[in-house]
């Protein structure tokens, strides 16, 4: 006891020992499990379950003895990760049993940041912070409240969307969002309104039947499935070259994929707009694309006006299955025309082209695409990506000789501020190929099983209730106004409103998942904030550098303790609780209790969303997460329980699943096509309606908002990144290294840096840096440098290969639970996220801030940074304590 | 001496992909000590220069030689053959820890466990093979790349996959004698001859050692 006791103590420094005593003895109300509850005696228990450990949702049998986690493992059954687990997944004894958890509800003593806490009792817990929020929205209004949630670490994202829409309060940030996943979700939508192509995101299902692709050639742009998602999608694309599938790799770092890869481009982090606007010209000049579905299937034949950059109507439509009429130059008579939807064989539609109507310029969409792809011929593109002419274009031509295919866009140009315009150019590169719902291709309408209302996490948003007067104080919300899809506030704006106080100042912040302090760019401002705020409450598994500044620390599961419906391929798969520890909480049980506190205390919009009449469709709260999977289950006649038993649970065929071609479908109520899910039903490469979305905010925002001070652009456009290695800039003198950065396979976001198998295998980041760089510089294999950049500097080990592009540096995100107790609350020794730049530019349509592509300067160090752990026993004291289950938490 | 079950791991290089989940499996298997790994995967490269190169992983384990220099050392006999599967066992019972097999093997893959203070190694998860499962890196392989069973059946999917491949695709860690039965495929990069030991650690974890 004595020595656990020590060990809590170097984490949690609780205030006194005899709370302490009270922490590892357990309250009254913490039952354990007797001998007859645990099950037979020894007998192994194998469960199927889903992993966590990533975004991914693999596959898993745990065996479980005695109530107790002995062994995880794949489960064959899974349509996407065949039996396999990655190492993050196969540690998860060791991040369940791990003996700093956070076991309890606790609330600081002492100073904010001095890491000093008791334990206090859910009841107290959810009290307390209910109170808080109530207090700061009587005095200061809801919208003062902001919550963040983040991917790391078995994340649940729309709960905390709905609780701050039914709050009231219309700021809430993940620091993924407009630097993750959502540029390319948005233009995608808005182009295609299908599928994306992202692996990493379970994604691209087409490349998980690999005996039936047709599929030629496959693109990595800015992803490493090998990394990010080795047991599903990484593994898929090793099926896929085994089988002869070619693929490029376009990534300045030698990873797996690139090493396997049949033409690896190494580009310069933070050009590749550049890079694929030099693609599309190609394409487009050497007519390598799909004529016929370019013409009939995308919007490029139709006219624009190019003093508006709208669209030419021949006929609005009032019927939302039929879509308006639009304007064509038809090449038999030489005049414009109306193309009536889908098309018209009377009518042979000019793709590059132009005609003056009534004195106003009109142009096709092919021709402003164009147009403005003129400027990037190879060399152009070679110049400014650092690559040579004929190696971008043999990638080119690997993917354009060998079709159908796919461009797989991963998260790379999602964190510079080209984000959106990098979706948009690689949808049009795959597009432009007809590479949608055809066979082999990456973008597909394959069928669901409608037990989801929601993307990924089945928790309805209730977007409607947040009232349109609070919708229009979401931080940034004007000028980003992408970010509506998500129904996300902007993080640099909320920040710069806590510092400034302009608009209005936030003042309490919850938020779940991770160490914000790791995972938002440029730390030390974060830090700033945190000065700044009156209250502040960290649910997680167990503590970060963040829990250091918050005021109450709320343990919630891990994902061996969670429940959760999944949908993986044509199978929905239960991530069931296999054991439930301490008195840890499932977060989406947290909002709901938050909620119902904050009803009973008299918040009004919180009282009447326990009331289902009043609720509909966006479900009343919930006691348990299991009434809300049965709701959702009832419609295949399912219940949790039933699921849980059969898992994977298959709720169509394969062949029925796999639908190819929907967009040809027949709609019943017009005879025609469906086409696509977009306004036009065509695939919009030329994206009028992002002028409307900067305008209006719709179709993604509840209310019609003002507008951006400048219109989006409907097509791609390169930006140079702002701190800029070419010529003419000042800052490469002092900062003359590009800085980017990317996943390894031992971790996902911020977590696992406290799991021991992870920790011996990666202790400490490297960065990589190519041996000409090294030379100049003065550094050599192995030596602790220094890697500073305007806004601070950390430290890391430097590992010289060939595998980095050549005025590049590479480094893996870190933060070190082993000094969390100390004054760097571990997050200032190997943080990349103190370089990264937090402010403007940002991207117009989303906001996007700067992680990759920022400029730093390195230099060696004397040594490592004070308190690290490196040596495989350092980790010893991390090892699993493995305890019984708890049977109820009571609140 | 011929067996009559030689069970042995063939490994397709151009299918692994340096996850380290083989050594994370085994680690959670075998319950390996921290700093101790039964199964290391190296980087080999990138050789070649900037950017042409190749660069691929190369799982080391346990070679299970046909004339095992850690048999012949052993003072004990706790380093045998097992007649039934033909492969090295150790027997823990009998191992004194003396580490005479690590400095005889010549791949140096022989470990010594610091819990037990005794010698430790691959034995191709023999519990699980008495359960008819496959060793727990190649049941849990990602990217498929492992194979495991008995070189004289030609039925079995090691024997499978070595008959479909061009043996000059088929190489062995280099051989002084002790004739290593485990087979490595690799068409699409180079052969790099190395020994395991050789291969510099990553820098982050090469001061472990």
């Amino acid at each position: 006891m004595q020595e656990q006791a020590a060990k809590m103590k170097d984490m949690l420094d609780p205030a006194t020992v005899d709370d302490l005593e009270l922490v590892l003895s357990g309250p009254e109300s913490f039952a354990p499990l007797t001998e007859s509850d645990a099950g037979a005696d020894d007998e192994v228990q194998k469960i199927n379950t889903c992993c966590r450990a990533c975004i991914s949702n693999c596959g898993v049998i745990a065996h479980v003895r005695n109530g107790r986690v002995i062994k995880l493992e794949g489960n064959p059954e899974d349509r996407m990760s065949k039996g396999a687990m990655c190492a993050k997944g196969l540690a998860g004894i060791q991040a369940l049993y791990h003996p700093n958890r956070n076991k309890y509800p606790m609330q600081r003593v002492g100073e904010r940041g001095e890491n000093k806490w008791k334990r206090i009792s859910w009841e107290e817990a959810i009290d307390i912070i209910a109170r808080k929020l109530m207090e700061t929205r009587e005095k200061y209004g809801a919208e003062t409240v902001f919550c963040s949630t983040g991917g790391g670490g078995n994340p649940e994202i729309w709960s905390i969307a709905r609780f701050c829409n039914i709050f009231g309060t219309p700021n809430w940030f993940e620091p993924g969002c407009a630097q993750c996943y959502l540029p390319r979700v948005l233009a995608t939508a808005m182009m295609y309104g299908g599928d994306d192509s992202s692996i990493a995101d379970s994604n691209a299902l087409e490349i998980y039947f690999p005996e039936d692709t047709e599929m030629q050639s496959l693109v990595l742009w800015g992803t490493d499935p090998s990394y990010s998602c080795t047991a599903s999608g990484g593994a898929a694309v090793v099926d896929l070259r085994a089988k002869g599938v070619k693929t490029v790799v376009i990534d300045p770092r030698l990873t797996p994929d690139a090493a396997k890869a049949d033409v690896w481009l190494p580009v310069r982090p933070g050009s590749d707009v550049a890079l694929m606007l030099t693609w599309i010209r190609y394409i487009l000049d050497n007519r390598l694309y799909d004529a016929d579905f370019v013409l009939r299937w995308t919007n490029l034949p139709y006219l624009v006006n190019t003093e508006t950059n709208m669209l030419l109507r021949a006929e609005t439509s009032n019927d939302p299955a039929s879509p308006d009429t639009f304007m064509v130059l038809d090449a038999r008579t030489g005049s414009p025309r109306p193309l009536p939807y889908p098309w018209d064989d009377n009518l042979d539609p000019v793709l590059d082209g132009g005609c003056h109507i009534d004195g106003i310029e009109y142009k096709t969409g092919y021709r402003l695409l164009k147009e403005r792809v003129e400027p990037y011929t190879l060399e152009k593109g070679a110049e400014l990506c650092w690559l040579e002419p004929d190696r971008i274009e043999k990638g080119i031509r690997m993917f354009t000789d060998n079709q159908p295919g796919g461009l797989a866009l991963g998260v790379a140009t999602d964190q510079t501020p080209n984000s959106v315009q990098a979706a948009m150019a690689a949808n049009i590169i795959d597009l432009l190929m007809g590479n949608v719902e055809r066979p082999g291709a990456l973008m597909q309408r394959f069928r669901k099983s409608g037990v989801f209302d929601m993307p990924n996490y089945p928790v309805p948003i209730a977007a409607g209730r947040l009232p349109d007067e609070q919708l229009k104080k979401r931080l940034g919300g004007i000028e980003h106004k992408g970010l509506h899809i998500w129904y996300a506030g902007h993080a640099t704006s909320i920040f710069d409103a806590v510092l400034t106080g302009e608009p209005y100042k936030p003042r309490i912040w919850i938020d779940r998942s991770g160490n914000k302090m790791g995972a938002i760019a440029d730390s030390h401002k974060v830090k700033r904030v945190i000065d700044e705020l009156d209250f502040i409450v960290h649910m997680y598994m167990y503590p970060t550098s963040f829990s250091a500044y918050a005021d109450i620390l709320l343990p919630t599961t891990e994902w061996l303790e969670t429940d959760m419906m999944v949908e993986t391929c044509n199978t929905l798969c239960a991530r069931q609780a296999v054991t439930h520890l301490w008195e840890t909480m499932d977060e989406t049980e947290i909002w709901s209790r938050l909620a119902k506190r904050c009803g009973e205390l008299g918040h009004e919009a919180c009282r009447l969303a326990f009331d289902a009449e009043y609720m509909g469709k966006d479900l009343p709260y919930w006691e348990s997460v299991t009434e809300l999977w049965d709701h959702f289950l009832s419609r295949i006649d399912l219940t949790w329980e039933q699921l849980k038993q059969n898992t994977p649970y298959e709720y169509m065929s394969k062949d029925e699943w796999k639908t190819y071609y929907v967009y040809q479908q027949t709609d019943p109520q017009t005879n025609l096509p469906v086409g696509f899910n977009t306004p036009s039903k065509k695939i919009e490469l030329y994206l009028e309606s992002m002028i409307t979305l900067g305008r209006t905010g719709l179709p993604f925002s509840a209310c019609e908002l003002e507008p951006a001070t400048r219109d989006y652009d409907p097509l791609p456009y390169f930006l140079e990144p702002s701190e800029s290695p070419l010529a003419g800039s000042e800052l490469v003198r002092s900062f003359p290294l590009v800085m980017t950065n990317g996943r390894v396979p031992l971790y996902h976001h911020t977590t696992l840096r406290n799991v021991p198998w992870m920790r011996e295998l990666y202790p400490v980041p490297e960065l990589l840096i190519h041996p000409t760089d090294a030379e100049k510089y003065a550094v050599e294999h192995g030596d602790w440098v220094w890697i500073e950049s305007l806004r601070g500097k950390i430290r890391a080990l430097a590992s010289l290969t060939q595998g980095i592009m050549p005025g590049v540096v590479f480094m893996e995100r870190f933060w070190n639970p082993e000094t969390l107790d100390s004054k760097t609350r571990g997050w200032q020794e190997m943080n990349v996220n103190v370089l990264t730049k937090a402010d403007a530019p940002f991207n117009d349509v989303v906001g996007t801030y700067t992680l990759r592509g920022i400029l730093v300067k390195v230099y060696k160090a004397d040594g490592p940074p004070e308190g690290i752990w490196q040596k495989p026993e350092d980790f010893r004291v991390w090892l699993p304590e493995p305890a019984d289950p708890t049977k109820e938490v009571r609140l | 001496m011929k067996q009559s079950v030689q069970n042995i791991m063939v490994i397709d290089l151009d299918r692994c992909i340096g996850c380290m989940a083989c050594q994370v499996a085994c680690k959670l298997e075998n319950e390996v000590a921290l700093g101790a790994d039964r199964i290391r995967v190296l980087t080999i490269g990138p050789t070649g220069t900037y950017p042409d190169l190749q660069m691929y992983f190369l799982p080391v384990m346990c070679q299970q030689c046909e004339e095992p220099p850690c048999v012949a050392v052993c003072p004990t006999g706790a380093s045998y053959r097992r007649t039934e599967a033909g492969d090295i066992q150790i027997d823990r019972d009998i191992c004194i820890g003396c580490q005479s097999c690590y400095r005889a093997c010549p791949y140096a893959l022989n470990i010594f466990n610091n819990e037990l203070r005794i010698m430790d190694k691959c034995d191709q998860c023999a519990h699980l093979q008495k359960i008819g499962e496959k060793p727990a890196c190649v049941k849990n392989c990602p990217g498929r790349a492992m194979f495991f069973g008995d070189a004289n059946d030609p039925d079995s999917d090691v024997s499978r996959i070595l008959c479909e491949t061009d043996p000059a695709h088929v190489h062995t860690l280099p051989d002084s004698g002790n004739r290593p039965m485990t087979r490595y495929i690799l068409r699409k990069s180079d052969w790099v001859e190395i020994m395991p030991q050789e291969v510099p650690e990553p820098v982050n974890r090469r001061r472990q050692r």
